[in-house]
């Protein structure tokens, strides 16, 4: 383990953007999101959860597909340095892990290149995330349900504690590895700032809520299937889809035209199952019309479909949905109720 | 790597106007460049688009004997519909495709088949039906039943004629009300499903409507079709046509790679499915 004073941290990060488009927690006005950074001076570490979740890096909230004229279509040209994404919490590092199964493969399908999404992989495959543990969890964080933690290191290359004075750097991926070894001018980390790190992650630890045994989720949300318990889920919702927008796992989308004459691009724009149009097709027929319908297949597809084809949960526990919903319906609380039915 | 996102481009060869309410038109596309050339089975679809207006999923009607041109047969009933109605011979349209799984027809060798459809969903029946026609001697005995509203709302006239001349094909044609002039069946397909003798023993494929599937998959149970003999396609609202964009599910499939093919077997597994 290597270290970063503190008051060094600027110049880490204006060496990281020399290779590297750096994106990192920004705070404009009274919200913090993940943007490109130009400076190390834009990004605050303070944040815990980002009200929308890095995943807008990879798989932006519109995206051109491709632009067209009458000679024909292009893909639009990217920035060419790969994404290092700095300040990244163990929930969402996982939530890349799902989605790059989503956009890296179709489940179940031969390994062909038809199912990837060119547009994901050119942005994920190359990226360096660098996970910042969480020293203060928050009341909504329920990441220890679903095997995370706020010092979990899955889906990080470089998995960084933020200690008084420094900041500890742990290779976890052979990528973090060999970003760590080419690291010259670093320090090792002294034992002592080692102990200091498991002092760390019990406190944090402690601020979270009891875990909830979600073992029988699966099995139970198949079962209740026909239950009349949607109706009684469903009653408080909206379906207003802020929780899919905010999500970092939901990862549905829309696809549309934007043109004139010969002139235009294809575009691709978050949707949401929350939406009764989503599933609407041109005849009329809407597969899911009832707003209870629609709550069931968001819980569903988290909880049991995702399962069914990627053997884990699609929800990392990261609580940012608990925060947004406007009617205060509790994913949690959800959950208990059909774990208890 | 392929960027499944980007379609290729056809040029509308030939147009026909299926049903004099102007609703139902077919279009015979064919290949601009040789490469773009693609393999497929009955059963399969593409996503048709023209650029600025959008992209439309529609079954490929075309069978894969048919060399050199691509067929669809489209309702005027939405936007995209809409513009591809306005198409005219020589217009060029974007194709994604071939996506989606098909129609067993390897396991149809040598054995009956039945093949039920309704409307102007029996697109990739005539797809299955030609394939099964140009290779007769694979497959035993071939009976269709097709249904429409009325008779203006048959698709494939033309081709119907030439059907009802064969001996190597039964084709049972019904109309929901009695027409004046109408000498064929007259009742829903479900009832007529049951009423023509039908062999259980035979595979079976059922295409059309979601209430006409709804109600004939359980006649041919009743008939004694055992549930994995039984076929049918499904249709959902699919953008992406590559399992990413999350629309058409049910339950843990995606109609668009793990369908719109569907065993009776397979439907009855998954909630939603009709």
């Amino acid at each position: 383990m290597i270290k970063v004073k503190k008051s060094e941290f600027n110049k880490f990060i204006e060496n990281l953007q020399e290779n590297y488009s750096v994106f990192a927690p920004v705070t404009d006005g009274k919200a913090t999101a993940f943007k490109k950074i130009k400076s190390a001076d834009d990004i605050n570490n303070k944040v815990l959860n980002t009200k929308r979740s890095p995943k807008e890096i990879f798989f932006p909230q519109s995206e051109v597909l491709f632009q067209y004229t009458k000679e024909g279509m292009e893909v639009p040209k990217r920035d060419e340095k790969p994404f290092a994404i700095w300040g990244m919490r163990n929930c969402d590092t996982k939530s890349l892990l799902m989605l790059d199964k989503v956009f890296g493969e179709a489940h179940q399908m031969p390994k062909k290149d038809m199912y990837k999404d060119p547009y994901w992989k050119e942005k994920y495959d190359n990226c360096l995330v660098f996970n910042l543990a969480c020293n203060e969890p928050l009341s909504t964080c329920f990441c220890n349900w679903f095997d995370g933690g706020p010092f979990d290191k899955t889906g990080s290359d470089i998995f960084v504690v933020e200690t008084d004075e420094n900041y500890i750097f742990e290779a976890v991926s052979d990528k973090g590895k060999k970003f760590l070894s080419d690291f010259k001018t670093a320090e090792n980390a002294s034992d002592k700032e080692i102990k200091k790190i498991e002092k760390l992650k019990e406190t944090a630890e402690s601020y979270l809520a009891e875990k909830e045994d979600i073992s029988s989720l699966f099995f139970k949300t198949k079962e209740i299937w026909d239950e009349p318990i949607w109706d009684e889920i469903a009653a408080k919702c909206v379906n207003c889809g802020a929780c899919a927008f905010v999500c970092p796992t939901c990862h549905c989308f829309d696809v549309s035209d934007e043109g004139k004459g010969n002139k235009g691009k294809r575009i691709r724009l978050w949707d949401s199952c929350m939406f009764a149009i989503f599933t609407k097709e041109a005849s009329g027929h809407n597969p899911r019309s009832q707003s209870t319908q629609r709550v069931r297949q968001r819980v569903m597809h988290k909880y049991n479909y995702f399962m069914d084809n990627y053997d884990e949960h699609l929800c990392t526990g990261c609580g940012r949905c608990v925060v947004v919903c406007p009617v205060n319906l509790d994913i949690r609380e959800v959950i208990k109720k059909i774990i208890n039915y | 790597m392929k960027n499944t996102y980007i379609p290729f481009q056809m040029k509308v060869k030939k147009i026909y106007m299926e049903s004099p309410d102007r609703t139902l038109k077919t279009f015979d596309l064919s290949y601009i460049n040789k490469e773009d050339k693609f393999d497929f089975l009955p059963g399969q679809f593409c996503e048709f688009s023209i650029l600025g207006k959008g992209e439309s999923p529609f079954g490929i009607a075309s069978s894969p004997t048919e060399e050199d041109i691509i067929k669809f047969t489209v309702n005027r009933t939405g936007s995209v519909t809409n513009e591809i109605h306005y198409l005219q011979e020589d217009d060029i349209v974007g194709i994604r495709g071939p996506l989606g799984n098909w129609y067993p027809v390897e396991k149809f060798k040598g054995q009956d088949v039945v093949i039920i459809g309704g409307g102007f969903a029996f697109t990739t029946l005539r797809s299955l039906l030609i394939y099964m026609l140009d290779n007769r001697a694979d497959y035993g005995k071939i009976t269709v039943i097709y249904g429409a509203r009325n008779p203006d709302l048959f698709i494939y006239k033309e081709e119907i004629k030439e059907w009802e001349k064969r001996d190597d094909l039964t084709l049972h044609l019904t109309i929901d009300n009695p027409v004046k002039g109408w000498d064929k069946l007259t009742g829903f397909v479900p009832t007529v499903t049951k009423e023509v003798s039908l062999d259980p023993t035979s595979w079976c494929v059922v295409c059309g409507p979601p209430i006409m599937i709804k109600y004939t998959l359980p006649v041919l149970t009743e008939i004694g079709f055992p549930d994995e003999k039984i076929y049918t396609s499904l249709e959902r609202r699919m953008k992406c046509g590559i399992g990413k964009c999350g629309r058409c599910n049910i339950g843990s499939k995606y109609v668009c790679i793990d369908g719109p093919v569907f065993s009776y077997e397979e439907i009855k597994k998954i909630p939603e499915a009709l």
